[in-house]
């Protein structure tokens, strides 16, 4: 009988009641077939794979990550704290040592979110990585965490979170934004003046296939973290780089997700996106659970699987090459100054202004940050978009300066006393506070 | 009158009842080389003591199939197998004739690739050279589209009507529908290692029953789930008699106790204890099936849990600490055994006088004071010791039981949590061991009159039970209940709430036509999903699973008696 080298925990989440709408592409059918794949293949009755039922996260898990506006419970749903509860519930079997690796096979996905969170974008309204994370870092003290996102669109929540975060590595390979949603995702992103290299983008052109993904995987991604030193690695597993994806350009197959994933041995995989339901998502996410308990793949195909078809065109092969070189060096000779923001005396300003698709918010923000030297900084962000008026977000980090915390106490005081905030969400994540106010 | 016998390990067990409680009872001795022996014998004693014009019924519950198994006294099977892309299917190779066919079907039902029929004809043929009689088929996906199978019964039976070239043979659909492809291989593979004997055992059956004067009786035997089948079903599907026994039992407390709470159900026996978990006032089944030898199947049975401490199991002390079991090194010494059980320990505690009880005070003060203790004081930790072992079994089987997985928002926030209020005890040393257990779990214990023979009464009421899985899809316009081999044409309007009612019509139809007469209220729809399908922007259509059972329960209860 078959035992996993690698033991793994799956969390099985397939939110058969829950969708955005009756016929949009993430809706209640999205991991029946999948299910089905898994039930038949036995793949639950090989000995050290085991399924799990997912937690639901917290209002304060979510805030740990998030500033919600006007509040976590009118941004996300049940189906929402589920998907999220289903990433923690998969970091605690591999923190406690109960698996080696777990995959949480949950929906709705959630690498869109951003760090300010309206409404959906790309059908995400939490980020549920980010909320494994940062519930990862309280409760297991864990530093050094790589996010590599392997979905077709660019992980642009991800990033933005992480964006001044020096001990999150966050790579993502996807379709070229030029061609794809987000429209983002181009190496020049690469972190704020705190954590510059410390965000990769490596963005393929159409058409490319498993060839060019393990020729960035090998060239760009693993020499890097080989680098960074990680001490937990996390696939943001979106699976819509898929030949047959409806939504996409890509030609990676069901063989190509496997092996990526064996190469890169992440200890926890999430799944992200993935609109080819029937003929693809069944068959990925059977190669990725055989690759993560290190358990032979080979015998895995997708109908429609001929190679001679996805074929890499030579010109895509040399293009990849070049993103390669530059993607890389970003992360071992990272630009002195960021582009996208100015300094103001001690701290770092950036404006930006969110669309959110899905729900069709727009948002303009100002984030700030401090630049302290002793510690991650103090982050500030003021947003106001179509669903609220000018709302404040503050942010004390972990291990956190005595003088960016006392800053964070004195900015919440004189804004509350200002008034000019019709919410406000503090959170001191060095003592553990979680304040929030106009309610 | 019911008469129920359950074939056990040591002791055949056999009652007769009716409304009024147990009229008769017995337990002889099993024979292992000759299980109808004692089921004759058994019978023998019972109809000594009733009126045998009056007896309706005879349900059995037998080891056979399993021994025949354990003992490795099977048939050789041919294995053919169309398995698809996938995980590679040698991994799951069960015997020596094993031919793994090209040819593959999609989890819609969809044919993704064309059966090979030079490779089927070749891999009979091969089967037929090495003087193969009995053959087991099994495709993945077959439960969506049985094709592939049945093609290869056409292939090697030739169409015929009775199959010329196989004596018996198993397709996995007819299993029923569940997804796992192994297990699906591994059931039909079973199915046919112990088809002969056990329609050997069912002829023998039926002729001792004639020469009994009972020809009129209607015989049902025993499956693992808590129900009865037809004898007649079960010649064709005898791997679902396997391990019946603790259904038994199950069966029998339902019978005897009135369980309206969560509760924890044991049966101490020689060697094990048997654990079960109620919900409310049913018990749970299994959610995928047992294992038999190492192999998981799809044989559906009640979630029983086994642990191996009973009145037999051998004591020990290690570093001052003493435990119960797992081994059992022969009879307690009160019975003429060498090493101290748990009856011994029973007995030295004054709980009971089992045998020669002197004998096992003698016992366990030579065991007392070679590790410098009290020899009362180590018997009462030993019987403490086997009801915290039996405890801790129970809260661990709890909280899988609690943490099994779910897939909809619904399940999650509704997931009651199974808290048991009530504990009941049965089997030999049950009446002793009450005490000992109440003191561990603080929850109310009972132990039903009847306790020893409860499996055998579990036996003589247990229903008969069927389920089957109804599969619509409204784009390609099938339903498919794959237990039946039913197939027919819908229309793309078809909805869930005709195919539930479709469901239950078949079940029902189904047991009618085996004999068993059912109330459309006893059939339990238990999964009913509809899923849009889309196909770019528009809904194509609905694939529909609809999964349908009768509840496990008993003809009637002998509650309320003193
Ligand atoms: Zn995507
Ligand atoms: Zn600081």
């Amino acid at each position: 009988m078959l035992k996993a080298v690698n033991s793994l925990g799956i969390i099985f989440f397939p939110a058969f009641d829950w969708s955005i709408s009756p016929t949009h592409p993430e809706r209640e059918e999205r991991l029946l077939y999948t299910q089905d794949q898994l039930k038949e293949e036995g793949l639950f009755d090989i000995e050290g794979i085991r399924e799990y039922k997912p937690g639901v996260a917290s209002v304060e898990d979510v805030e740990r990550a998030h500033f919600c506006f006007p509040e976590v419970d009118a941004v996300t749903t049940r189906s929402h704290l589920i998907s999220a509860g289903g990433a923690i519930t998969a970091a605690k079997l591999v923190m406690d040592k109960v698996h080696d690796r777990a995959f949480a096979l949950v929906r709705p996905p959630g690498h869109h979110a951003m760090k300010v969170v309206h409404g959906s974008r790309g059908f995400c309204n939490i980020n549920i990585e980010a909320v494994m994370i940062e519930w990862l870092r309280e409760h297991y003290g864990v530093r050094r965490i790589a996010v590599v996102d392997t979905d077709c669109h660019h992980g642009d929540g991800t990033q933005d979170i992480y964006w001044h975060d020096p001990d999150v590595l966050f790579i993502s390979l996807h379709q070229d934004g030029r061609t794809l949603y987000p429209g983002t995702g181009f190496p020049k992103e690469c972190g704020g003046p705190t954590a510059l290299g410390r965000t990769i983008n490596i963005p393929l052109p159409p058409g490319a296939s498993d060839e060019g993904l393990l020729m960035a995987l090998d060239r760009v991604v693993l020499p890097i973290l080989a680098d960074f030193q990680p001490e937990i690695i996390v696939n943001s597993a979106g699976q819509d780089n898929h030949f047959s994806d409806p939504i996409t350009n890509m030609n990676i197959t069901a063989q190509g997700y496997a092996e990526l994933n064996r190469r890169l041995a992440p200890h926890l995989a999430v799944l992200e996106g993935g609109y080819a339901i029937q003929g693809a998502l069944p068959y990925v996410n059977l190669g990725i659970c055989l690759a993560m308990a290190g358990l032979d793949s080979s015998g895995v195909r997708e109908p429609g699987f001929d190679p001679e078809r996805l074929r890499q065109p030579r010109k895509v092969t040399d293009y990849i090459a070049e993103v390669c070189e530059i993607a890389g060096g970003l992360y071992f000779n990272p630009p002195k100054e960021p582009k996208d923001g100015v300094f103001a005396d001690k701290w770092f300003v950036r404006r930006k202004n969110i669309y959110y698709d899905t729900d069709e918010i727009t948002e303009a923000q100002t984030e700030m940050l401090r630049l302290c030297g002793n510690c991650r900084g103090l982050l500030k962000i003021e947003s106001r978009s179509t669903n609220n008026p000018l709302c404040l977000g503050l942010e004390i980090p972990f291990h956190a300066c005595d003088e960016c915390r006392d800053l964070g106490y004195k900015i919440l005081e004189e804004s509350q006393l200002k008034g000019e905030f019709r919410y406000i969400q503090f959170v001191n994540k060095r003592e553990k506070e979680f304040v929030r106010y106009g309610f | 009158m019911l008469l129920g016998i359950d074939v056990g390990g040591t002791h055949t067990d056999a009652v007769a009842v009716d409304r009024n409680g147990v009229a008769a009872s017995c337990k002889v001795r099993t024979d292992h080389a000759d299980l109808l022996v004692s089921v004759r014998g058994a019978l023998e004693n019972i109809l000594s003591r009733v009126d045998r014009a009056q007896v309706r019924r005879l349900n059995l519950s037998t080891t056979l199939s399993t021994n025949a198994i354990v003992e490795g006294r099977t048939e050789e099977v041919g294995v053919l197998l169309i398995p698809g892309p996938g995980i590679d299917p040698y991994n799951a190779m069960l015997c020596r004739h094993f031919h793994v066919l090209s040819g593959s079907i999609d989890h819609r039902g969809t044919e993704v690739k064309r059966l090979d029929q030079a490779e089927v004809a070749a891999a009979v043929d091969s089967c037929l050279k090495a003087d193969i009689r009995v053959f087991a088929v099994a495709g993945k996906f077959s439960t969506r589209n049985p094709r592939h199978e049945n093609a290869v019964r056409l292939a090697l039976c030739r169409g015929e009507g009775a199959c010329a070239r196989a004596d018996f043979l198993t397709l996995g659909h007819e299993l029923g529908g569940r997804l796992n492809f192994p297990r699906r291989t591994a059931t039909a593979f079973f199915n046919g290692a112990v088809w002969r004997l056990y329609n050997r055992f069912a002829d023998a059956v039926e002729k001792t029953l004639a020469d009994l004067n009972l020809g009129h009786v209607k015989v049902n035997v025993l499956k693992a789930d808590g129900g009865t089948f037809p004898l007649a079903l079960s010649r064709r599907m005898p791997v679902q008699s396997i391990f019946s026994g603790p259904a038994a039992s199950v069966m029998g407390i339902i019978a005897l106790c009135d369980i309206t709470h969560d509760s924890v159900i044991l049966d101490i026996g020689g060697t094990t204890t048997d654990i079960a978990v109620f919900a409310g006032g049913a018990p749970l089944v299994e959610q995928d099936g047992i294992h038999i030898g190492s192999h998981p199947t799809l044989v559906r049975a009640l979630k029983v849990h086994s642990i191996g401490i009973g009145g037999d199991s051998a004591l020990t002390v290690l570093n001052g600490v003493v435990r119960v079991g797992p081994n059992r090194l022969g009879p307690a010494v009160a019975e003429g055994g060498s090493v101290p059980t748990l009856v011994d320990a029973l007995n030295a505690a004054g709980l009971c006088a089992l045998g020669d009880a002197e004998a096992s005070r003698s016992a366990l003060a030579v065991l007392a004071r070679t590790h410098g203790r009290e020899p009362e004081a180590l018997a009462k930790e030993a019987v403490d010791a086997a009801a915290g072992s039996i405890h801790a079994a129970v809260r661990e089987m709890t909280a899988e039981i609690n943490d099994r997985p779910v897939y909809t928002i619904h399940e999650l926030l509704e997931g009651r949590r199974i808290v048991p209020k009530k504990v009941y005890v049965m089997g030999g040393p049950a009446e002793v061991m009450k005490m000992p257990l109440f003191r561990k779990f603080q929850l109310s214990t009972e132990v039903p009159p009847d306790y020893a023979v409860a499996n055998a009464v579990g036996a003589a009421l247990t229903r008969s039970t069927w389920d089957l899985e109804l599969f619509a899809d409204t784009e390609k316009n099938v339903l498919f209940i794959p237990s039946l081999q039913h197939r027919e044409n819908i229309p793309r309007t078809y909805t869930l709430e005709e195919a539930k009612r479709d469901a239950v019509r078949h079940l029902l139809g189904h047991l009618g036509s085996l004999g068993v007469v059912l109330d459309s209220a006893e059939a339990q729809i238990t999964r009913a999903d509809s899923f849009n399908m889309v196909d770019g922007l528009a809904t194509v259509g609905r694939n529909i699973r609809v999964k349908c059972q009768v509840k496990p329960g008993v003809a009637f209860r002998l509650t309320g008696r003193a």
